[in-house]
């Protein structure tokens, strides 16, 4: 498969110089890397500028409700373990009407990606503050000052328990690629959050900006030492890009095989609905 | 004497479920019909109150309310609260080392005060004095003979417990059973209860019949989140579903529950949630979703008294409106509700065809006295139920799939995830054929009308209305759901008065019935719907827009919202007051007649 092969019947209809450009092309590129099959993969998106993605993508897509890509996504890996599972959205999707399944997706820990882009702003409702936008931050809507701290993605997941946990950013594609490709080889819930700039909303994070503040994570940097990525997630001297964290443990399917061969243990072979109706005579 | 009631009572965690659900099983096993009725609190242990009653008859009965014949109250608030609710003839059993005198009492009962604190503690296990009023119970109506296959359905019950728990409950039922078989003086009539057993048929829930009639319509994912009264759908499932290969997930909330339930369905597994009506207001978004993206999915609504929390063990039939209505937009959906247990299975395997063939949401209104209460259902054939899947189409290379084709029927050929060449993407966004969205005029008209187009071109395929009663009846009753049990005994109990009355249940309550309450309508001098909520909500949005066809005709509500179910009597009496003011009616008219 070429990356070009995912490529979906809409075009993209993000403005020109949106991040998001970066992150369809890193993803196609990423998938094409690992051969996926468009009819063995679903892409779920919630609601924003961002969860537009699977129209652009040629797999099976669902472009649910506002906040909800991850329990359908969730939904999709339970009862069809063979897919590759991809939920995309945006910051606003993710961590404020949707916050609450971040959490439980994150323990849960199914074999799926979830790819962040974090513009700081809701877009496509012309640009009110999000739960990533700075204090202070004027808009339509806060037309003096925003008045709410800004949370952090990265470290939500570190204590969620994610098991991959990766930060990059639109103007650097080819370890947008990377950080990808190992959200989607890992095996478990693979957080991936992406600084991906609004050039029509959003002028504080620009690509110079973000460019400025980014420092990469040491090389020597120990993937399985979740305090330690707490703390570059946490740092103040600069915005940290790559991954902080990875762990294999079981993933959600796996629990659930081992339930079902524990169920199945424990009743006849090859039972059927009469045997069950056994209970009630 | 066919047909007897039996109430058990006392403080949560006295054991008063675990008595109750025992002797219905036994009885059910040993062939009598039995129905049931349970009240609890929401609080586990503490001063509320349990209430398991259960009514014993020869002929299928399906409502247990109403008064009891031999009441067991293992506490003192019982006592006074059920003194007054006990049939004529009935007995009184209580514990006399509990309460040493009686501050009320009738002259018309038979009370039984015994020991039942030191027969339970001939065991060293005061926790018993369930089980031992329970073998008083069954020394009593020794001539069922119950003792046996009761003596094995603890052992059944307890097996996954201990040998010790299995042997005390067995010790303990047959003290009581021995002590009113040899030591009690006998001054009651139930010495005399005759009735004959029946051949074999199932004993279940509302509740587990829907998780039963799911595992065979081939549902294999589940997603929930506990709420009373609908948690022992998920719990159910959770049990049976792996030994298939199937899932029940426990989600963080409803909104959850029910997206992941879409997920599942989008990846081709029949999937469900259950909940009840604080569940069902957070569900609504994605139940439109699943509207606007044709995707199948089941949703089970065990009402329970609103609106908010409510009253979470109490029945009510308030949730109508939101099922139909509540989605917001034109939300295409189908609604059924099930009459009593049996046909909370029926129409499960209906709801799940119906998901599948129409792609549509199917929300099923069962409520907190159907879901929890027990009753016998007649064997199932499972090799014969008709169980549709959805229609696929037959794709190859270079095939350009629409998913939302506009077809006659309006119903598009549908792929799931892992289906090659049929990769496509849904969304709740308005749009095309090719799954393209739009905002344009002509298309949402157009595409609106296609997702109508499947309920409407199919009127007639869902759950058919039930009548009951004398075709010729004046009177008629429209009601749905749950009530059927009493209403139909009304029915029976005016008939034996020379009252005529029909009654229907438009099993199918959206698409709307109105067919059906015309065609019922017709020749009805007056009708009485009745309902459990205050808003006449069945009567208000459906029925009324039908009476334009006999205009003639009066329509009165009969509602109750205090979270009981209703009794027969009660309708009875509502009937005889309707009967009586159109004898005088037609009495005035002739009158007049005669004056000119």
């Amino acid at each position: 498969m070429e990356a070009n092969d995912y490529k979906g019947r809409v075009k993209p209809s993000w403005c020109p110089g949106c991040g998001n450009h970066a992150v369809i092309m890193a993803l196609r590129k990423a998938m094409a890397t690992l051969n996926y099959q468009t009819h063995e993969t679903a892409v779920i998106s919630g609601i924003g500028c961002s969860s537009r993605f699977p129209f652009f993508m040629s797999t099976y897509g669902f472009h649910t409700i506002h906040g909800r890509a991850l329990p359908v996504a969730i939904g999709v890996k339970e009862a069809r373990p063979q897919t590759n599972v991809i939920a995309v959205g945006g910051d606003g999707d993710g961590l404020s009407i949707g916050g609450n399944h971040f959490i439980h997706a994150a323990r849960k820990n199914p074999n799926i990606t979830y790819i962040m882009m974090d513009n700081e702003i809701y877009a496509l409702t012309k640009g009110q503050c999000s739960p990533t936008s700075r204090i202070g931050t004027t808009t339509k809507c806060n037309p003096y000052a925003w008045t709410a701290d800004r949370i952090n993605p990265v470290l939500m997941a570190l204590s969620f328990n994610a098991s991959y946990v990766a930060r990059g950013y639109s103007g650097d594609v080819k370890q947008l690629e990377n950080l990808i490709l190992g959200g989607l080889q890992h095996k478990g819930f693979a957080f991936i959050h992406i600084i991906s700039p609004c050039v029509q909303y959003n002028k504080v994070s620009s690509y110079e900006k973000i460019k400025e503040l980014s420092v990469p994570l040491p090389d020597n940097h120990d993937l399985e030492d979740r305090a330690n990525a707490m703390k570059y997630a946490f740092s103040s001297e600069g915005l940290y890009m790559g991954l902080f964290y990875k762990t294999e443990r079981q993933t959600y399917e796996d629990r659930y095989r081992e339930i079902i061969k524990k169920a199945k243990s424990q009743s006849c072979d090859n039972i059927t609905v009469k045997d069950v109706m056994k209970q009630f005579q | 004497m066919k047909d007897l009631k039996v109430k058990i009572s006392g403080t949560s965690g006295q054991g008063i479920i675990s008595a109750g659900d025992i002797l219905s099983y036994a009885t059910a096993r040993k062939g009598y019909y039995v129905t049931t009725f349970r009240a609890f609190p929401s609080e586990i242990r503490g001063d509320g109150k349990c209430y398991y009653t259960l009514r014993i008859s020869e002929n299928r009965r399906l409502t247990a309310t109403g008064e009891t014949d031999i009441l067991v109250c293992l506490d003192e608030t019982t006592i006074y609260e059920g003194l007054n609710k006990i049939s004529s003839n009935g007995v009184l059993i209580y514990d006399s080392e509990l309460v040493t005198e009686l501050k009320e009492s009738r002259e018309d009962i038979v009370i039984y005060g015994l020991p039942l604190t030191t027969l339970a503690k001939e065991l060293n296990s005061e926790r018993s004095r369930n089980m031992v009023a329970l073998g008083v119970v069954v020394g009593l109506l020794k001539n069922l003979n119950l003792e046996e296959q009761i003596l094995s359905d603890i052992e059944l019950r307890y097996k996954l417990k201990s040998q010790e728990i299995i042997d005390v409950n067995k010790k303990a039922l047959n003290i009581g059973f021995e002590y009113a078989c040899k030591k009690l003086v006998r001054k009651d009539i139930y010495d005399k209860v005759n009735m004959q057993i029946s051949g074999a048929k199932l004993i279940m829930s509302g509740n587990e019949a829907i998780g039963l009639a799911a595992l065979a319509a081939g549902c294999r994912f589940f997603s929930g989140y506990p709420i009373t009264p609908a948690t022992e759908i998920m719990e159910w499932l959770a049990k049976e579903l792996p030994k298939f290969g199937g899932k029940m997930v426990q989600c963080e909330d409803e909104i959850a529950a029910i997206n992941y339930a879409l997920g599942a369905s989008f990846a081709g597994v029949k999937s469900m949630t259950a909940t009840s009506g604080p569940g069902l207001s957070l569900m609504q978004e994605a139940i439109g979703l699943a509207s606007m993206s044709e995707l199948p999915v089941v949703i089970a609504d065990v009402q329970r008294c609103g609106p908010s929390t409510g009253m979470p063990t109490k029945t009510e039939q308030s949730d109508l409106c939101a099922a139909i209505y509540g989605t917001h937009g034109d939300c295409p959906k189908i609604v059924l509700a099930p009459m009593n247990v049996e046909d909370c299975f029926y129409q499960t395997i209906n709801a799940f065809n119906f998901a599948e063939q129409y792609q549509v949401p199917v929300i099923i209104l069962s409520d907190a006295s159907l879901g929890p209460r027990r009753e016998c259902v007649d064997l199932i054939d499972l090799d014969n139920l008709k169980i549709v899947n959805r229609h696929k189409p037959q794709l190859k290379e270079g095939d350009i799939y629409n998913r939302f084709e506009d077809t006659p029927s309006g119903i598009s050929p549908i792929t799931s995830v892992g289906d090659k060449y049929g990769e496509h993407v849904i969304t709740g966004l308005e749009h095309t054929e090719a799954n393209a969205p739009t905002p344009a005029a002509d298309v949402h008209r157009k595409m609106t009308e296609k997702r109508f187009r499947k309920l409407e071109t199919a009127t007639g395929q869902f759950s058919k209305a039930k009548t009951y009663g004398s075709e010729d009846a004046s009177i008629g009753i429209i009601s749905w759901g749950s009530t059927s049990g009493a209403v139909f005994e009304a029915i029976d109990m005016a008939q034996k008065q020379g009252i005529k009355v029909q009654a229907l249940y438009p099993r199918t309550l959206y698409p709307l019935p109105t067919d059906w309450i015309k065609n019922f309508i017709k020749n009805k001098d007056v009708v009485i719907v009745v309902e459990a909520n205050y808003n006449a909500q069945f009567k208000s949005t459906i029925v009324e827009r039908c009476t334009h066809i006999n205009r003639g005709m009066e329509v009165l509500e009969f509602l109750k919202y205090d979270g009981t179910p209703f009794n027969p009597e009660e309708i009875y009496d509502e009937i005889q007051k309707v009967a009586k003011l159109q004898k005088d009616k037609e009495l005035l008219s002739t009158n007049k007649h005669t004056h000119f």
